[in-house]
């Protein structure tokens, strides 16, 4: 090769010899990210002014206290609180996918772990609000932090609720800095293609990555350890949650099998509401050659899964209430099934312990309208079971001088749905500003089938 | 010094021709890779990374913190609870675990940046020789040598079918 002539700048060399060769998978998934939509916009607009009702409304609770959260004695653990674990626990998906399936090596995950890792930080996010919505005075909610004050206090480090704090602080720690780094090289492809005002926001947000081997060398560990780190954690976490509960000696809550009945019961509703999300999203922006129905099979299975660990624990948890001869672990599940609380009950049961069953069926599992009627149908029964654990679990306690019942108010059914909206709110300004799937994990499937000519499905 | 670009298809020809570079002794040899293929970047450095050091002190700090701090402020601020010991380890290794796990996590993103030398370069200006093509679906492998070393990684280059080879700088 002959030298080309001096005094010519670089840019010139470099132009004429670049044939850009896009690669199919920026152009679909950037083109998730292209100038948004009137529908688009309007969605966006519902939920954000949503979420300022519902905070107006929160502030108003703020001025007049907990009594308008419907909360009366004996029962001070509410919606608020059933929702907090409700979205705990949704965030309990991401890690799943981008943690344990990475281990394992389950290539299926590429297409959809970038939008878990979302969902997962949103429902987090979340989660995060209903500590401070919750607490009657909100403003010294600090006060479960250990931090050096003039009365020489700490905290009590036995009790559960601050077990909580750590691991809720430490799992939304943990999930944003994962979903960083899972994002850094698509940031770097976004860079590469766009202008203006996104151009200098991906250059910031993508750190100068180019992918070098140092920096690839380097992520792919990073990647490793974060998902050893990150899969105990996820285990732990919903864990943690359930001795909220199980710690307790409060008839119903007071059980061993909580810890892994919550975190089967947490996945469970985790990737019901990827799919409640994605199917949608897949359909709306045309992304059926990255998210295929191989992936909404293979999230069904896991559905199946978990179901039947959430529907055994179902059955062992009367199993034990009539094998302990507890009279008030007998009577509380009695009252939990045929009580004022039966609907709730018996939604719990048929949405989590009955309708996933459907999935034995091949067809099912790859008809996608029935997919989503089921994941649907598993996260109304999820939240149904935390309402059903909560309410009546404190609603008869031990002695019947306190026994009460309890009705969710206006205020607390407003600041549910506004958490609905917050979370849709988040994860509709990210499918404009983010790229949706993982493009340069997608790309390393797409480049091995090329260079072997197989590989599976991406 | 002269700055030759290659541009390849298949991770493959890549491993190779790094191979074949530094086999004829050139040091400055870099790649662009579009995704994650660590047969490259065990080619260009054999060493496993050092992150996992990082990971290592992390989650080492993180359970001493644990541990340290909750039998600390539980003797510091005693609560008398039936005569029982203060110090309640069972209870404090909830404490220890998630702070291992917070820790090793934020050390292991620190591992990131100073391993992986991020954030590279200056702010907006890409690296000599990178181009938006090695974002898409191509490999690039740069290599800087003397004037009259051009011919013969040219050579090299395209004996480990590069598709295309540019000189960046001359």
């Amino acid at each position: 090769m002959t030298p080309p002539p001096p005094a010519v700048s670089v840019a010139d060399i470099i132009r004429p010899t670049v044939a850009p060769a896009e690669s199919q998978a920026n152009q679909d998934i950037l083109a998730v990210m292209d100038r948004p939509t009137l529908p688009y916009w309007l969605l966006l607009g519902f939920l954000v002014a949503f979420v300022h009702a519902a905070g107006a409304v929160w502030v108003y609770q703020v001025y007049e206290g907990l009594g308008i959260a419907g909360y009366s004695h004996p029962i001070f653990w509410g919606v608020y609180i059933v929702t907090f674990v409700f979205w705990v626990g949704i965030a309990h998906a991401g890690t799943l996918i981008s943690a344990i399936l990475y281990l394992f090596r389950s290539k299926w995950r590429n297409a959809i772990n970038r939008s878990a890792e979302a969902m997962t930080v949103f429902a987090v996010l979340t989660a995060a609000q209903f500590l401070g919505i919750h607490v009657g005075r909100m403003w010294k909610s600090y006060f479960i932090l250990p931090y050096p004050n003039q009365r020489g206090l700490w905290v009590n480090f036995k009790s559960p609720l601050v077990w909580d704090t750590f691991a809720i602080t430490t799992y939304a720690t943990t999930s944003i800095v994962f979903f960083y780094i899972g994002l850094v090289p698509d940031l770097a492809i976004a860079r590469d293609r766009s202008t203006g005002w996104r151009k200098l926001l991906y250059t910031a947000l993508a750190l100068g990555w180019h992918g070098t081997g140092r920096q690839w060398k380097a992520w792919n560990r990073t990647v490793l350890h974060l998902s050893g780190l990150a899969t105990p954690l996820v285990l732990s976490v919903h864990s943690v949650v359930s001795w909220d509960f199980a710690m307790s000696i409060v008839p119903g809550w007071h059980a061993t099998i909580f810890a892994p009945y919550f975190v089967a019961g947490a996945i469970f509703s985790g990737f019901a509401m990827v799919l409640t999300v994605m199917i949608p999203v897949r359909r709306i922006f045309g992304l059926e050659a990255y998210i295929t129905n191989y992936h909404f099979e293979n999230m069904a299975r896991f559905i199946l899964l978990t179901s039947c660990i959430v529907g055994y624990a179902y059955g062992v948890e009367y199993f034990i209430a009539w094998y302990s001869a507890v009279e008030p672990e007998q009577t509380s599940f009695w009252y939990r099934a045929f009580g004022p609380y039966w609907i709730s009950t018996w939604i719990m049961i048929i949405c989590n312990g009955v309708i996933p069953h459907i999935f034995w069926f091949p067809k099912a599992r790859t008809h996608i309208p029935t997919i989503f009627v089921v994941s649907v149908l598993v996260n109304v029964g999820m939240w149904f079971e935390r309402y059903v654990i909560i309410i009546t679990g404190l609603s008869r306690e031990f002695d019947p001088a306190v026994w009460g019942v309890y009705t969710p108010s206006p205020a607390e059914l407003t600041i549910l749905a506004g958490s609905f909206c917050f979370f849709g709110m988040f994860f509709v300004a990210f499918l404009k500003l983010f790229p949706v799937i993982a493009i340069a994990e997608v790309k390393e499937l797409v480049i091995h089938e090329r260079a072997h000519g197989h590989g599976g499905a991406h | 010094m002269p700055l030759m670009v290659g541009v390849f298809d298949v991770p493959d020809d890549v491993v190779g021709a790094i191979r074949r570079l530094k086999g004829r002794g050139y040091e400055h040899v870099e790649v662009f890779c579009p995704a994650p293929f660590p047969e490259i970047d065990d080619e260009l450095d054999h060493k496993p990374s050092k992150v996992r050091l990082f990971t290592l002190i992390g989650g080492l700090t993180g359970v001493f913190t644990g541990f340290l701090m909750t039998i600390w402020m539980a003797n510091d601020w005693q609560l008398v609870v039936g005569g029982k010991p203060f110090t309640s380890i069972p209870t404090y290794v909830v404490i220890a675990f998630e702070l291992t796990i917070l820790f090793g996590a934020l050390m292991t993103l620190l591992g990131l940046l100073v391993f992986g030398g991020l954030p590279h370069g200056r702010f907006g200006v890409p690296d000599p020789g990178y181009s938006a093509r090695f974002s898409a679906e191509e490999f690039g492998v740069t290599v800087r040598c003397k004037e009259r070393d051009v011919a013969e990684v040219d050579a090299l280059l395209r004996a480990n079918s590069a598709k295309e080879i540019t000189l960046v700088e001359p």
